[in-house]
């Protein structure tokens, strides 16, 4: 009998040290402290280690430790990881801004305006961000991270069609009469002149780039039409690929590009450095490329741009504050800007010397027009920060597919989207 | 559970003799004693199983039944929120069409799949040549990784170059349909497929049934002169009342749990279901692990567990009174 309540006992206890557990010890009784980084994609993103090496040899006393955790579900896992109060992470990446609203609303992560301004630092540098992520006078991440869309396009199949390379001050129009007089051939040999993944965000965006809308006021989206249309007609005559087809089958954008099916494509910055490591490994066909700035609407300055941003934030729950406040201001500061440009990848702090650093990477195109393409005048987020952005998302995503797959005609869905985003808001 | 318990049972002994319930056996500390020990020695290798499933399962059951009422971000303080958030779901419009296309989907699947496995079963029950192999090859969809299965199946019904609608081409349809793609055709494509995956699974719980069958039933239905249908019919369906019964529950619950399936074949890559794809589970869990609102998600999954219940209750009662 006492001995089955000693195995009771022990089982008890085994279990709640399961639990006891989740906040573990973290300054080490040999004077270094350590950091833990919940990070997604860590054995394919080369420059989380580079910022850790960089930052470990400045900080001799500080060790930084990764936990992935993976791509796809990143932030769910993260918050359910964050909600129990008991974390292990002291740093945190924050993948984007729906998530980064979810993780605040929750009251998971820690003020960061109080240690900026405590260190005197001038958010300016990163071009208007900061302002965009704050939510009731502060702001509760610091980006580390900014890519914004350019257009790719592959020489080679201009210099066969023997039309001009598009140019860093494009209309619509001039875009979408491009696209069209790249189109050729059929089967094997078919050129589509332009390429729109299944993101909405590849077309959808288009229309909010004259900074008249938002696109999570809801209301009214006939502003949007042109580009739907612009895109639906460019798929009727074959010059995009079909959505349906692209969705269905999964197929991601960078193949089109590598195996140069694709005189043109709308994509982020991102797609620079994997656009090189696929040239130099062999994987791409497409080493003779070029990016000029995304087309423009008549009457908007060129280099007016979609982007979006990976930040880093500190939970509310680890006891390290201090020191992962370094880390993040090293991050997401010019240092750390120095080692992500290293690495291809475009960091959130933008200047001249950045941009060269880019640009002088092997596998960069050497022409001058590429490197002014690296000049953005204006970015707007993908996703504006708001209070419903996840719930919008959903319907903006839903009726992009709607339009695109043809399921409704463009007015239809748009009127759609309006009745449905006005619904969520209400709510 | 749902039987009422025959009154008077405990009043007759195991020779069936009457016991007088005036008479109290006083049992003895020893015996008692005895008793709590082989009850403690019980619950301790219960235990571990019991602990593990009060932790993950049974406390957060109840605690969901609880959270259907309140308004919760899995941080913050909950505060009250009576039936608000039932009265947001039957409002909202993603929440009933995912309620409209799981009951669609389950109403589709269920028979088709019963009617399949059958088939199959009884037709993989007749002493044929290759019946083992063509038995694995019936079992095989429910075996296949399903992600694997689903890029199978999304290349196979590719709305442009897909090979079915190639030969659909071939055969004179000008318009094939666009399948997975198209609102009217999702629903149907993803039936199908469930009803692939599933019917060789359920074709080996029929084949068990009809292996249980007493072969002297058929030679009296012979010796009576009853035709093959009628065997069928008077013979092998009664008999396997109690396999299809089983069939059936699992299957309406599997159907409405439906999640995966959907998620691979019509979610695309980023995972999206549409207004003419979502179903129950989805949109559960978008209520909670997308837009945290952990409240209204439980008060999804309480809606569910109230139709699985029901269903449950119905088919309990019709498979008794018959």
């Amino acid at each position: 009998m006492k001995k089955t309540i000693a195995v009771l006992l022990t089982a008890l206890m085994a279990v709640s040290f399961v639990f006891a557990n989740g906040s573990s010890e973290t300054a080490a009784s040999d004077g270094t402290t350590t950091l833990t980084w919940a990070v997604w994609d860590y054995a394919t993103t080369p420059y989380y280690d580079a910022l850790i090496e960089a930052y470990e040899a400045q900080n001799p006393g500080v060790n930084v430790e990764v936990i992935d955790l993976g791509s796809a579900d990143y932030q769910t896992a993260l918050q359910i990881q964050l909600s129990g109060g008991g974390s292990e992470f002291d740093v945190v990446a924050v993948k984007d801004i729906p998530g980064y609203n979810n993780l605040v609303k929750a009251g998971l992560l820690t003020d960061l305006k109080p240690y900026v301004e405590r260190d005197g630092i001038d958010t300016s540098k990163y071009g208007g961000i900061v302002e965009q992520v704050t939510v009731d006078g502060t702001y509760y991440e610091l980006p580390f991270r900014s890519d914004f869309w350019v257009l790719f396009y592959n020489k080679d199949l201009f210099d066969a069609a023997g039309v001009p390379y598009p140019d860093n001050d494009m209309t619509f129009e001039e875009y979408d009469a491009l696209a069209r007089q790249m189109t050729s051939g059929s089967g094997s040999s078919k050129v589509y002149g332009a390429h729109y993944h299944t993101w909405r965000s590849a077309i959808q965006l288009f229309g909010i780039l004259d900074g008249q809308h938002q696109i999570t006021d809801g209301g009214d989206y006939s502003y949007l039409a042109p580009y739907y249309e612009m895109a639906l007609s460019q798929q009727a005559d074959g010059v995009v690929q079909d959505y349906a087809t692209l969705k269905t089958s999964n197929i991601h954008y960078s193949g089109v590009f590598y195996n140069e099916s694709v005189a043109m494509m709308n994509m982020g910055s991102w797609f620079i450095a994997s656009l090189i490591a696929a040239n130099n490994s062999g994987q791409s066909d497409a080493d003779n490329w070029g990016i000029v700035k995304y087309p423009h609407a008549e009457g908007v300055e060129p280099g007016t741009t979609l982007g979006t941003i990976t930040a880093l934030a500190i939970p509310s729950s680890t006891n390290e504050k201090d020191a992962a406040w370094e880390f993040v201001k090293f991050v997401c500061g010019e240092q750390g800007a120095e080692v992500l440009a290293s690495t291809g990848n475009f960091p959130a702090v933008t200047n001249e010397e950045i941009n060269n650093i880019i640009a002088s990477m092997d596998g960069f195109p050497q022409d001058e027009a590429s490197k002014e393409a690296l000049n953005v005048a204006q970015l707007y987020l993908e996703m504006p920060l708001h209070d419903k952005s996840a719930e919008i998302e959903v319907v903006l995503n839903e009726y992009h597919d709607q339009i695109m797959t043809g399921n409704m005609s463009v007015d239809e869905g748009l009127a759609e989207m309006g009745r449905r985003v006005d619904q969520v808001l209400a709510n | 559970m749902l039987r009422k318990k025959e009154v008077g049972a405990a009043s007759v002994t195991a020779n069936g003799l009457p016991i007088d319930p005036s008479i109290k056996i006083e049992k003895s500390r020893a015996a008692k004693k005895a008793e709590l020990n082989r009850n403690l020695v019980a619950y301790s290798f219960i235990a571990p199983n019991f602990i593990g499933f009060a932790v993950f399962t049974l406390i957060p059951i109840v605690f969901a039944f609880v959270l259907a009422f309140m308004n919760w971000n899995g941080n913050t303080d909950m505060t009250w929120a009576g039936l608000d958030n039932f009265k947001y779901i039957f409002t909202n419009e993603m929440f009933l069409a995912s309620l409209r296309n799981t009951v669609v989907y389950t109403v589709g699947t269920v028979p088709l799949t019963l009617v399949a496995s059958l088939f199959l079963a009884i037709v993989l029950n007749q002493k044929i040549r290759g019946r083992n192999f063509f038995r694995t090859v019936s079992f095989f969809p429910y075996v296949g990784s399903l992600v694997a299965i689903t890029a199978v199946w999304n290349m196979l019904f590719n709305p442009s170059m897909g090979p079915i609608n190639e030969i659909l081409r071939m055969l004179g349809v000008d318009n094939p349909p666009r399948w997975i793609a198209d609102n009217n055709w999702a629903m149907f494509t993803i039936i199908l497929f469930s009803v692939w995956k599933y019917m060789g699974y359920y074709m080996v719980i029929y084949l068990a049934g009809l292996q249980g069958i007493n072969s002297e039933l058929y030679e009296a239905a012979s010796i009576d002169g009853v035709n093959t249908w009628q065997k069928f019919w008077y013979v092998t369906l009664p008999q396997l009342r109690n396999t299809t019964f089983f069939i059936l529950i699992m299957l309406t619950i599997q159907c409405f749990k439906v999640y995966d399936i959907v998620y691979m074949l019509a979610g695309g890559g980023s995972g999206a279901l549409s207004e003419a794809t979502t179903v129950l589970v989805y949109e559960i869990y978008n209520s909670a692990f997308r837009y945290w609102r952990l409240g209204v998600a439980s008060a999804e999954a309480l809606v569910l567990f109230a139709i699985v219940l029901a269903i449950t209750i119905v088919q309990f009662r019709l498979e008794k009174d018959k």
